[in-house]
């Protein structure tokens, strides 16, 4: 029988898709409480979601030093190079929906404590941002288990926000002519589209679960021309 | 090399062919015309057919069931852990396991779709227009210059042999370095400068193919890039086939790589090798068809 090798390298590999994976964890979390400050229209709240996503951008500065470090030292080839190549991206994406809470957590204190709030907007809006942290627990679970079908079940999921994101946007048109309400529900049309984009970055980490798996990257969907085939790789 | 020259001066009763001659082909059997001559860049023109190739040694096979085309201006890398047969392959492409009496080579070499051990076939111009670099350096105990000029007078090239000489040592891309001191020594040169002075030597009676069985294993990086550096640019004009144990040597300078691995039959007592996946250098560097191929390039077994 062939002897296994270079054991601490594959441990290196294994550890750096633990604590990566990991930062997608630290999403959910700020997640959670980015959603809680959406409820209740809690400004205190919102700030932490700001002061707490130095945590994520730590975490994506710490895989991207040790992925340069990998590379240089180890020289990763075959599905080891896919597997650092599709980190890399999945870093990035998480340090985007980082990014959207942070995003988030500044519009809430911009409604204001006792806004005008309208509770059919309000619970679509919080129903968006379930579903998306569940789009990336959903992801993650896809990427630990190289499951390329739960990947691609992403895109179903993703239809729910954006049919919320439509709506909310329909109630946002027909809420009235009082100045604060229609101040207060543009703030929240801001909100439901960073909701919107952290489900699509949950989409984009479905898409590496597929690089992985395949060797091959295709969008799952083509945004520029949906229901059409994404398109093929112009150069080889 | 060596034992080129040693079959060479083996064969002194049979009168030794012109330049023109040298140029067609190497024998009655196989030919290449200088309108056949590889025309620049990456072809898909096959300079090997190998057809169910084995080579056996006492009977014994060390490598079985291969199979591959090898394409003309590509680096061809064989790869492989160690016994696996890559040198025993590459010793084929130019009939060096003719020299080895209880070696046989069983199934079919083309050279240029003709059957390269085919009973026209001179085995030395064979390896003149196939010729090898070896793992170590092997210059003669000669000055640089008559290292050069050996081969083209042995074949009697027709020519100003200064031209030939510096027109070789430009090609090996070590001209700079020694054309103060083509009189001294080769000994006295460093290994990577003697390695470029065997790959000159081998430019100097203008082969068709260079093999080179694991040519930088005994450099350091500075001179492996020049090797390195040296073979991609001489692509252009010749076909290449390596042997290394470096991947990202393969990785780096090959256009198309064959994986080899060992086998053992039921009881473990022979043991041969056989390649499991032959394909562009990329796709077996990033998306490998077979799992031995995976396991063998990121390391996971040796």
């Amino acid at each position: 029988m062939p002897e296994e090798t270079r054991l601490h390298y594959q441990e290196e590999l294994v550890e750096l898709e633990r604590r990566a994976l990991e930062g997608l964890d630290l999403v959910v979390a700020t997640l959670d409480r980015t959603i809680e400050a959406i409820e209740n229209q809690d400004v205190e709240l919102a700030e932490l979601v700001i002061a707490d996503d130095d945590r994520i951008d730590g975490r994506y500065l710490e895989i991207h030093q040790s992925i340069l470090t990998l590379l240089a030292t180890q020289a990763p080839v075959a599905s080891d190079l896919r597997l650092i190549s599709a980190l890399l991206h999945v870093m990035k994406c998480m340090e985007r929906m980082g990014d959207q809470c942070v995003n988030i957590g500044k519009l809430i204190p911009i409604a204001g404590h006792d806004p005008p709030a309208d509770e059919e907007m309000l619970r679509d809006i919080v129903t968006m941002g379930k579903q998306a942290r569940s789009l990336i627990t959903q992801a993650k679970r896809a990427f630990a288990d190289r499951d390329v079908g739960l990947a691609r079940d992403l895109v179903r999921q993703d239809d729910v926000i954006d049919n919320l994101n439509r709506e909310s946007f329909a109630i946002a048109l027909r809420i009235g002519d009082e100045a604060d309400r229609r101040e207060w529900a543009m703030t929240m049309m801001l909100v439901a589209r960073a909701l919107e984009r952290i489900g699509d970055n949950a989409v984009d980490v479905g898409e590496q679960v597929a690089f992985v798996v395949t060797g091959l990257f295709r969008e799952f969907e083509d945004a520029s021309h949906p229901g059409e085939t994404a398109p093929q790789p112009t150069a080889q | 090399m060596t034992e080129h020259v040693t079959e060479q001066q083996r064969r002194t009763d049979e009168p030794s062919a012109g330049p023109a001659e040298h140029r067609r082909g190497l024998s009655h059997g196989i030919a290449v015309t200088e309108g056949e001559r590889p025309q620049k860049g990456v072809t898909r023109d096959k300079v090997f057919e190998l057809v169910d190739v084995a080579v056996l040694y006492g009977g014994k096979p060390a490598v079985r069931d291969i199979s591959l085309d090898v394409y003309r201006n590509n680096i061809t890398a064989l790869i492989g852990p160690s016994g696996c047969g890559k040198s025993t392959l590459i010793r084929c492409f130019n009939r060096m396991n003719d020299l080895i009496p209880s070696a046989e080579v069983q199934g079919q070499i083309l050279y240029h779709g003709e059957d390269l051990y085919g009973p026209k076939v001179d085995p030395v111009q064979a390896r003149k227009l196939i010729g090898m670099v070896f793992q170590k350096p092997n210059p003669f105990p000669k000055s640089i210059y008559d290292n050069i000029a050996f081969g083209p007078r042995t074949l009697g090239m027709k020519g100003d042999m200064d031209e030939i000489v510096e027109r070789a040592l430009r090609r090996g891309a070590l001209w700079d370095e020694v054309k103060d001191r083509l009189h001294d020594n080769a000994y006295g040169m460093s290994g990577g400068q003697q390695q470029r002075l065997c790959i000159a030597r081998c430019i100097a009676v203008e082969p068709d193919v260079i093999l080179m069985d694991e040519p930088c294993s005994a450099l350091d990086p500075i001179s492996t890039g020049k090797i390195e550096d040296l073979m991609l640019e001489l692509k252009d004009d010749y076909s290449i086939v390596i042997v290394t144990h470096n991947m990202q040597q393969a990785a780096r300078i090959s256009d198309m790589t064959a994986f080899l691995i060992v086998e053992l039959d039921a009881d473990e007592q022979n043991r041969w090798g056989r390649i499991i996946e032959y394909d562009e250098t990329e796709k077996i560097f990033t998306n490998p068809s077979d799992k031995r191929t995976e396991d063998y390039v990121t390391g996971k077994v040796g």
